[in-house]
């Protein structure tokens, strides 16, 4: 599987759906051990979990070089989204710039559920330069 | 809601949440978010990289400032949430972390909040801004 290091500024990665299981969605919140979520309806899935859930989908279509960091992070949450939804993930990288020997790289993250938006993100990353290039 | 009310003025604090980080915990995360970066699970190779050691996953310690925010201002947060981040410092098993945060700025529904994560030591995690449309 090739890694981050081998795509350019404007590779854009092929939609991935996933349904909210209640499996997934309760091994999520067992994870992050969010006890807020539960106060607001028994099927709201926590928003984090969509985020999550997107990174996810980026993973599954390219590795992270080794010494990848997070290094920011954005998320805007437009709808509820719940045990059950079906949702597509897509993902752009918009920006990939070198300094002082990393790659600085922003990745644009959206998720939709039919033909709404429900979250949108970018995650920056960094990696050494010429790491998983060739992975 | 009265607690969207009370948390409408310049200066509330919200909620804090404060949680254990634990190698099993960065383990289960890794799972659910299919992120198995050997960085979070494999200790002999995390200690050949510049931590010395195995770190939470950013996105693990971001979703304990998500829930407060969730605790804060309810479905508000997943309808019309806005977070912007920057992942300061890495959290190790271990580190007892605590997210909090206080209304920076209000205007016609807006709130804006100035957000944070830090360890028992006082060290800087996460920092950055969220803000909710009520």
């Amino acid at each position: 599987m090739p890694t981050l290091a081998s795509f350019a500024k404007g590779h854009s990665f092929p939609p991935v759906s996933f349904d909210l299981t209640s499996d997934w969605v309760n091994g999520y919140v067992a994870a992050v051990e969010d006890e807020a979520i539960s106060q607001l309806g028994a099927d709201l899935v926590p928003p984090m979990a969509v985020a999550a859930l997107a990174i996810r989908a980026l993973l599954e279509q390219s590795g992270l070089p080794p010494g990848t960091l997070h290094a920011g992070q954005e998320l805007t949450f437009a709808a509820p989204v719940r045990t059950g939804d079906s949702l597509a993930v897509t993902a752009e990288i918009v920006s990939r710039g070198e300094r002082a020997g990393w790659v600085l790289m922003s990745i644009d993250l959206r998720v939709d559920r039919g033909r709404e938006s429900v979250m949108t993100g970018r995650s920056t990353v960094s990696f050494p330069i010429g790491e998983g290039v060739a992975a | 809601m009265t607690q969207q009310r009370t948390l409408a003025e310049v200066g509330a604090s919200l909620p804090s949440v404060t949680k254990l980080i634990t190698q099993d915990k960065i383990n289960t995360y890794a799972q659910a978010g299919g992120d198995k970066n050997p960085l979070h699970t494999d200790a002999e190779f995390a200690a050949r990289t510049q931590f010395g050691g195995t770190i939470a996953h950013g996105m693990l310690v971001l979703a304990y400032v998500s829930e407060m925010l969730t605790a804060a201002f309810g479905e508000d947060w997943l309808a019309r949430g806005r977070m912007k981040i920057r992942f300061r410092a890495p959290a190790r098993p271990g580190d007892t972390v605590t997210a909090s945060g206080n209304v920076t700025f209000t205007s016609g529904g807006r709130i804006v909040c100035a957000v944070e994560c830090r360890n028992s030591a006082g060290e800087l995690l996460i920092s950055g801004e969220a803000e909710v449309r009520a």
